[in-house]
């Protein structure tokens, strides 16, 4: 029978639950006491525009996470949805622009689900390949050089204010929202953990599960062309080198945040503060005058750690013995 | 009762069942009938075709040819859905949980409750837990706590969750691959006794079992295969347990001036 938790077993199940929140405040704190700089507001709100794009790709990574999967294409759909956006807002307008950015973004995402889905190809090839293709297929039309032509007016998506925040903040704000409530609250979030909890089982209970991981595929699809387009807005241009390695930073993020990659573990508010954890590391890094070439390293050396720290406590709370 | 029972109208009749894969007669113009208020026994060696005729009864695979009737109505599966929506549960023996989700989360997996707008599909978490803690028990007393993930269950917890959700969806009857195959025997005594439950609730069930302890312990009538063909049933007050290995393993014939069937 189900036997209480042991007080170690307690102690690993409040750190696996906690952990990420109690490591970002220490990491907060600390900064705010050592740093002037980091604690004033201008700086604030710089944390919270670097990393209003990858936030939003992290939030929908979090649904191909937690079912079991996850798209290395998210950095080649927001680079796709900045080149179509800026080409089609040049020729036609911002409202085409934005509206055929985020077309792009679905259909990317539909392949991805359809491959995964239904022709039962393994995420990281599906996902691997379709961002090859992409990004080639961007340079090629491109010739590799981002083009000019969006007027300066869209830069107040990517780099505007309104009230406190900077734009691609409430954005941010708006998608973690949406996609939070999603999650958690609707049929489609739990199916998304009954999938990455059991897939056959899910099945058998009469579960669509191929739709289910078609429409994950093109929710993360959608909100790779959001990111693309506000990174549009930030220059003004379309960027065939949009977003290049953010796929790797946004499943970080993901699973420092609390997420297994083998599907069904993971909550929309681990990723957000996993996603400001990096945040905080990278700007930290900035103000301490460390080069950006260390960036990377404090990004894996935290993933590593993460995902350590998880393991050690889950085998302390599932220990058969 | 196995006079009560003898004369019952068969819930689930199966009638010259045959299922070849490829080459191989899996199942050889079976036939099976399962009675509302009585525990139906399946025994059989390995590959004696047990697990493919529930597969079929539950509508997993389709029958090459025969027919199946339900309360005496010709009834064509087309999908596990047809069948259980025809109120025919199975218990798998992998019991289909998905070890992330909470128990009220796996007794509604697939039949979730919803409130809101209809678009949004909203879950109505409290009514599911609330329901879910009520259909457990009714049939467990010990009772695994609701919010826990059923991977951190005991494998009795799990069964009986598994239990507890074919009984709540299931109308007519009740599949149980070997439902204590895995269990002490602690575990499986109070298994057994939610089988006894869904017994005298009028379900009719039928269990697959190797354990002929527990066939004769729960079981009012066994059906026994043997490489495909249907050796016969009998009510189990008739036999002993020598009869009944006889059955199974063909050993011997002298088992058979016994038959009452």
């Amino acid at each position: 029978m189900s036997e209480p938790l042991t007080p170690g077993q307690r102690a690993a199940e409040l750190f696996r639950q906690y952990g990420i929140a109690v490591v970002f405040a220490a990491l907060f704190v600390l900064l705010a006491l050592t740093l002037p700089q980091f604690r004033t507001i201008a700086n604030l709100t710089n944390v919270l525009q670097q990393n209003a794009v990858i936030g939003i790709i992290a939030c929908a990574m979090t649904f191909a996470i937690i079912s079991g999967g996850f798209d290395l294409s998210v950095g080649a759909g927001a680079a796709l949805a900045s080149v179509v956006g800026a080409k089609i807002i040049i020729e036609a307008g911002i409202p085409a622009g934005i509206l055929g950015a985020l077309l792009a973004g679905v259909i990317l995402g539909l392949v991805n689900g359809w491959l995964i889905a239904y022709a039962g190809v393994n995420p990281f090839v599906a996902t691997l390949g379709t961002a090859t293709i992409v990004r080639g297929l961007i340079y090629v039309s491109t010739n590799a050089t981002p083009f000019f032509g969006v007027p300066m007016s869209f830069t107040a998506l990517g780099l505007g204010r309104t009230g406190p925040l900077p734009n691609a903040t409430w954005i941010f704000l708006g998608v973690a929202i949406i996609l939070a409530f999603v999650l958690h609250q609707t049929r489609f979030g739990h199916y998304v953990y009954a999938i990455g909890g059991n897939i056959v089982a899910t099945a058998e209970m009469g579960v669509p599960v191929r739709r289910v991981k078609l429409l994950v595929y093109a929710l993360v699809g959608v909100c790779a062309a959001i990111g693309g387009i506000i990174l549009t807005g930030q220059t003004a241009s379309g960027q065939p080198q949009a977003a290049l390695n953010y796929e790797l930073v946004a499943i970080t993020a993901v699973i420092v945040g609390g997420a297994s990659l083998g599907g069904g573990r993971g909550t929309m508010g681990g990723t957000i503060l996993g996603v400001f954890l990096l945040g905080l590391v990278s700007n930290a890094l900035n103000l301490y005058g460390v080069s950006a070439f260390w960036q990377p390293v404090a990004t894996g050396v935290i993933l590593v750690l993460a995902v350590a720290a998880d393991g050690i406590s889950r085998r302390s709370v599932f220990s058969l013995s | 009762m196995s006079t009560v029972s003898a004369v019952a109208a068969p819930t689930l009749r199966a009638t010259d069942i045959s299922k070849r894969f490829g080459g191989v007669v899996a199942l050889d113009s079976v036939s099976i009938d399962v009675a509302a208020g009585q525990i139906t026994g399946l025994v059989g060696d390995n590959g004696a075709g047990k697990s493919t005729l529930i597969r079929i009864l539950s509508a997993v695979l389709t029958p090459d040819s025969g027919t199946i009737e339900l309360q005496g109505q010709p009834v064509h599966f087309s999908s596990p859905a047809d069948a259980r929506a025809a109120g025919i549960e199975t218990v798998y023996q992998d019991l289909a949980l998905a070890g992330n989700l909470p128990v009220w989360a796996n007794i509604f997996l697939g039949r979730e409750l919803l409130r809101g707008p209809r678009a949004l599909a909203i879950l109505d978490k409290p009514r599911m837990a609330a329901e879910a803690k009520e259909m457990l028990s009714r049939l467990s007393r010990n009772m695994p706590p609701l919010d826990a993930p059923a991977s951190r269950l005991s494998g009795g917890q799990r069964q009986a969750i598994a239990i507890a959700r074919a009984a709540a969806w299931g109308s007519n009857v009740i599949i149980m691959d070997e439902p204590t195959a895995a269990l002490g025997p602690a575990e499986t005594r109070s298994v057994e006794e939610v089988i006894l439950e869904l017994r005298d609730r009028g379900f009719a069930v039928l269990i697959i079992s190797h354990n002929l302890e527990q066939v004769f312990r729960l079981v009012d009538r066994v059906f026994v295969l043997r490489r495909g063909r249907m050796i016969g049933s009998r009510q189990l007050a008739d036999i002993t347990p020598e009869d009944l290995v006889a059955m199974i393993t063909g050993a011997s014939a002298i088992a058979a001036p016994q038959v009452q069937a």
